[in-house]
């Protein structure tokens, strides 16, 4: 069986197999063009290190596990009929309510202030309950993901999977240099690739398959260091 | 700075863009928008997405250059920060002339999608270098 065909049989059985099935080879091109993995110590061809086969397979995963967080919250949550209707009632009164601040005086009535005041509380509900629907997805999200990183770290322990081209500050080492050997610090673990890796690879998709909350009901809701990426679909 | 002046979508854009199906029209015409300046910007999510993607295109781009040349170290952290900061200052304020005070003042605009676009930057820029200098 080639290694092309074992690598898709190992990824319909088991995918932490199919992952550990290229770890040990080597990418190399052929004479005629195209490409394909090896045993280590074949011959033939320019190869492609193992580390950055590391960097590239370490992106890639975390696309995937982007992409099956937003498909599990997807079928818990963004597809319910409940989830739809909080998220557009919040929105709706997000934007009311940013409308109404932005056009009240200062010498508006007490009655004007009271009416404010009545909606905030009604928008914190809304958002309260929007948040105890999206709990349910963040449990199943926290449980895969708490198993994938547990068998990704014993996959990737010890290997540096990529040369960073800065020295860290010395309280992100512990991070970037975890389980690795030796002193140097441009060394890059996996968890700190990942971790990288899914900070900006996640919330691009999220905006980009618009399934993040918008920005007035974030703000509303109080965003941790400002609002986060908005689901402004680029229409 | 007020908008008293935005520069409106010709209607023949417009009706061009509905000829097309909508299919490519809205997307064309915010891209439309977007490069040209003084643009009329109704929507502030739209003008606010337009910040957030640009700075996700100036991460890759920078990302690249400082994998490609390369250029180490905080130093190539700092200018990152510099350009990324500076050039879409230079956007709102200069080439859409835009009324920060709309938008909830300079910094918020400034802190658009800036830490998505600083990891994304990282990313870009390590596996360029990894793949560069070190394959």
């Amino acid at each position: 069986m080639s290694s092309g065909c074992r690598g898709f049989v190992c990824c319909l059985i088991s995918p932490p197999s199919f992952i550990t099935s290229l770890l040990p080879l080597k990418y190399h091109f052929l004479p005629g063009g195209g490409a394909c993995f090896r045993e280590r110590g074949g011959g033939g061809g320019g190869t492609m290190s193992t580390m950055f086969a590391d960097t590239l397979l370490i992106v890639f995963i975390s696309v995937c596990t982007a992409l099956l967080a937003e498909g599990i919250t997807w079928v818990l949550v963004y597809r319910t009929d409940k989830y739809k209707r909080l998220k557009a009632e919040v929105e709706k009164q997000s934007k009311k309510l940013e409308k109404k601040k932005e056009t009240i005086t200062e010498s508006a009535g007490r009655q004007q202030k009271k009416k404010i005041e009545r909606q905030e509380e009604k928008l914190k509900n809304n958002n309260r309950d929007l948040s105890m629907v999206r709990m349910k997805s963040m449990f199943a999200i926290g449980f895969c993901f708490t198993a994938l990183m547990g068998m990704f770290n014993s996959i990737f322990d010890g290997r540096v999977v990529a040369k960073l081209p800065f020295i860290p500050l010395s309280y992100i080492q512990g991070l970037s240099h975890r389980n690795l050997l030796g002193e140097d610090y441009t060394d890059c673990s996996f968890i700190f690739l990942y971790i990288l890796c899914t900070m900006s690879i996640r919330q691009n998709i999220q905006k980009m398959l618009g399934l993040a909350p918008s920005r007035a009901a974030t703000k509303q809701a109080g965003g941790f260091l400002g609002p986060p990426p908005q689901a402004g679909k680029f229409s | 700075m007020s908008g008293a002046r935005r520069r409106e979508e010709p209607p023949h854009a417009q009706q061009h863009a509905l000829a097309n199906g909508g299919g490519a029209g809205p997307r064309g015409s915010v891209w439309g928008k977007a490069l040209r300046s003084d643009s009329a910007w109704h929507d502030k999510d739209e003008f606010l997405d337009v910040i957030y993607w640009f700075r996700q295109i100036i991460a890759i781009i920078l990302g690249v250059i400082w994998g490609v040349v390369p250029l180490k170290g905080f130093v190539g952290i700092a200018i990152f920060c510099l350009i990324n900061a500076g050039v879409l200052y230079l956007y709102f304020s200069s080439f859409q002339q835009i009324d920060e005070e709309e938008y909830g003042g300079t910094w918020e605009l400034t802190k658009e999608g800036f830490m998505t676009s600083f990891a994304l930057f990282l990313v870009v820029w390590i596996i360029f270098y990894t793949a560069i200098h070190y394959d």
